[in-house]
């Protein structure tokens, strides 16, 4: 942990509302991109931001800095998404009609077809990691989308790396077994 | 697939998660240079992770999160002023005398006392005028009372010696 990350959660333990935005300004879209990982729905996501930093200001005087920070918080702002989803007691699944969702912003992807195709696919894949358990699901965003080591991974999810390792494994082979068609013909950065 | 990939394949994606050691490394390194099929393996790896990642990444670019914090702040000084009516309650609830809820009769013990002792406490008593005087003259054939009153009112007490001549007269 840096020395000015313990100061500012020191500060925010005592109540100082200024320390917790500045936690807040540094780990906001971490939090978001974990929740969008989970949800897939914009609204929401930004619902899990605010419940996770109004969690953490109420609970972090809990914090004893046994693990990472990062990951503290990565765990408050999956376990509020997963809380989320078992709240609307059904799976959550981008309908192709919905508004919201991954749109590409640059030319040509904004073409009429191109969106159709990208919403579909990403419809497939919201669909495919709705399939995973939860643990292979987090395990799986947690290093594709924020890219954390197996050990930090461990640390959220309080296990161990061996277990990591592998749910990484079997969520990813389901995924490719799902998303066979559309991996194919994906275009590499 | 070669006979060696099955070998290669358990290091293949922690060599794609960057989690082997140089020698691992090293190793799957130059396994791919000439196995087609473990090069087709870690693509695949690599477009999973851009279907999963592209999405959340453009998502995040276009927001704006700044109205995020305030929704959050109001809720926060929300949340805090009953905190301040709890911390009252709270202070008051650890005083033994209000815990118990014996101040109820108290205060009603009090309010009776004081009914009880208001009417001495208040009641006008009167008072002797330092301006009231009383002056007594005598003499061989009268004595006379002197009466003034606070006010400057002079009230004069004539006494006769004679018992058959006794009387009184005010001015």
């Amino acid at each position: 942990m840096e020395h000015n990350e313990a100061e500012l959660i020191s500060r925010c333990q005592q109540g100082d509302q200024e320390a917790l935005k500045q936690i807040y300004d540094l780990y906001h879209r971490k939090v978001y991109r974990v929740a969008y990982g989970v949800l897939r729905q914009r609204e929401e996501s930004f619902d899990i931001v605010q419940e996770v930093f109004i969690k953490l200001f109420r609970s972090i005087k809990n914090f004893k800095g046994e693990s990472r920070f990062s990951t503290y918080l990565y765990r408050m702002a999956i376990n509020t998404a997963i809380d989320h989803i078992r709240k609307m007691g059904k799976p959550h699944i981008s309908s192709l009609d919905a508004e919201e969702g991954f749109q590409p912003a640059e030319e040509p992807e904004k073409r009429p077809d191109r969106i159709f195709l990208y919403k579909e696919l990403e419809g497939k894949v919201n669909e495919a990691l709705n399939k995973l358990p939860v643990d292979q699901r987090t395990a799986v965003l947690l290093r594709e989308v924020e890219g954390l080591s197996y050990e930090e991974i461990a640390e959220t999810m309080k296990s161990s790396i061996g277990t990591v390792m592998s749910r990484l494994h079997y969520g990813r082979k389901r995924m490719q077994e799902l998303l066979k068609d559309y991996l194919r013909e994906e275009p590499r950065k | 697939m070669k006979d060696s990939c099955s070998s290669i394949s358990d290091l293949l994606e922690k060599y794609f998660d960057q989690e082997v050691t140089d020698e691992e490394g090293s190793l799957v390194d130059g396994h791919l240079h000439d196995c087609p099929s473990c090069q087709d393996a870690l693509k695949t790896m690599e477009g999973l992770r851009y279907l999963i990642k592209a999405p959340i990444d453009e998502a995040d670019q276009k927001e704006n999160y700044y109205w995020v914090w305030q929704k959050i702040e109001k809720e926060i000084q929300r949340e805090e002023k009953p905190a301040v009516r709890e911390s009252i309650r709270r202070w008051l609830d650890i005083t033994p005398l209000f815990r118990k809820k014996v101040w109820v009769p108290a205060a009603a013990a009090i309010v009776a006392v004081f009914l009880a002792l208001a009417p001495s406490v208040f009641k006008k008593t009167p008072s002797s005028s330092e301006a009231s005087v009383v002056e007594y003259l005598e003499s061989q054939s009268y004595n006379v009372m002197v009466y003034e009153s606070e006010k400057g009112n002079v009230t004069v007490i004539w006494l006769l010696e004679e018992p058959e001549k006794e009387g009184s007269s005010e001015s």
